[in-house]
């Protein structure tokens, strides 16, 4: 019902001169055999030559004089892809031979650091004093370890900074055990 | 040693068993398709029986030239045969057919814009029922369908295409809006302004006279 008033009112509200041309030309019957031709093209356009892909799936298909249901096929394609895989497998391992080298492995020999202590495998290690080192030794005997010069040593008047921290650091024993020989000698 | 060639054969067989059944299915596969597109045939030269002369006479109200008309006929199945996959999803198969060979002859009529137009009237003069009238009286109708035409093709595209479809009684309002892809308020209201314009330019050729 409300299709038929939709099309009233396309086709009656203003119906003109310029639409029964329209109309005229738009029931004009179609020309004879064009079902015909139609039917011919589409065929022309599914067959085979003209390359559409109507005919897809074909290419891994059977060949018609092969294409048989029974199981032994399979089987018999099963085997001969097998003794085709496995064939071919075992020419390529009889061919390659393992290397006899490669079954050693040189691994450095490990050198544990001296001191008792290990390096854990450290690739480079710093390298640590032996011991302080002294300028001066202290001698149990200062007569037998005084310095062979006649002139007594003499204390420069005036010293640096870097000479008095430099005496800080030394033992005060040191200092005692020189000078005594030197003050005796003067006397 | 011996484990490693059980286990490959073992696998070699196994694998040899899954790509041929995998061909096999690929050739049971393919026979189903070849069912599938001989359905599908049978379906789409039942299309063709039923709707191949609508399909011609909306392509001949846009080209007016019967051998193009055939032709985006043609072109237009064609079209179908491609996306013959989407034919079971398809509402209303008779509007979806004129949608397509509407396609086809809006971009026919594009690329053949240099088509002279006395073509029209000798066209016309030669597909119009005679209904008893001399070949006179036969030439001065296709000379006046050819003027309403040349009328017709001085409007604005969107008025224009309405105005050709609605002169095709098997097309609804709401079945051209679903070809044109617009609302069918939209049809409404552009075929009116296209009946405005038409009177309006035949009015202008009669007072020129």
């Amino acid at each position: 019902m409300n299709t038929s008033n939709q099309k009233n009112f396309v086709h009656d509200s203003g119906a003109g001169e310029f639409e029964a041309t329209l109309r005229l030309i738009a029931q004009l019957p179609a020309p004879n055999g064009l079902e015909d031709r139609v039917q011919a093209g589409l065929h022309a356009g599914t067959s085979p030559a003209s390359g559409t892909a109507s005919r897809r799936g074909r290419i891994l298909a059977w060949p018609v004089a092969l294409r048989l249901d029974n199981n032994w096929m399979r089987s018999a394609a099963a085997a001969a892809i097998v003794s085709m895989v496995v064939g071919g497998g075992w020419v390529v391992s009889s061919r390659i031979r393992p290397s006899q080298s490669a079954r050693v492995i040189n691994i450095a020999p490990h050198v544990a650091a001296p001191g008792g202590f290990s390096s854990a495998g450290a690739m480079r290690t710093p390298q640590t004093l032996n011991g302080p080192i002294v300028e001066n030794p202290v001698v149990a005997h200062p007569v037998a370890a005084a310095p062979q010069t006649t002139k007594p040593s003499v204390k420069p008047a005036v010293r640096g900074k870097q000479t008095q921290l430099h005496r800080a650091a030394k033992p005060a024993t040191a200092n005692t055990a020189i000078s005594q020989p030197v003050a005796s000698a003067a006397k | 040693m011996s484990i490693f060639l059980t286990r490959c054969v073992w696998w070699t067989m196994s694998a040899g068993q899954a790509v041929f059944s995998g061909w096999m299915e690929i050739v049971d596969k393919a026979e189903f398709d070849e069912a599938r597109q001989r359905s599908e045939e049978a379906a789409l030269a039942a299309l063709v029986s039923q709707y191949a002369a609508t399909l011609y006479r909306v392509a001949y109200s846009v080209l007016r030239n019967s051998a193009d008309a055939e032709d985006a006929v043609q072109e237009a199945f064609l079209r179908v045969l491609r996306h013959r996959d989407t034919l079971g999803e398809v509402r209303d198969q008779r509007v979806w057919l004129v949608r397509i060979v509407w396609n086809v002859v809006l971009d026919r009529k594009r690329r053949m814009k240099t088509r002279p137009e006395t073509d029209d009237v000798a066209e016309l003069a030669r597909v119009l029922p005679a209904m008893g009238l001399s070949a006179e009286e036969r030439t001065a109708a296709a000379q006046h369908h050819s003027h309403v035409l040349a009328c017709v093709e001085q409007l604005p595209e969107k008025e224009r295409q309405v105005l050709m479809l609605s002169a095709f009684e098997e097309l609804t309002s709401v079945e051209i809006a679903s070809v044109l892809g617009i609302t069918e308020s939209s049809v409404r209201s552009r075929l009116f302004r296209a009946r405005n314009l038409m009177a309006g330019l035949l009015n202008h050729a009669r007072s020129l006279r």
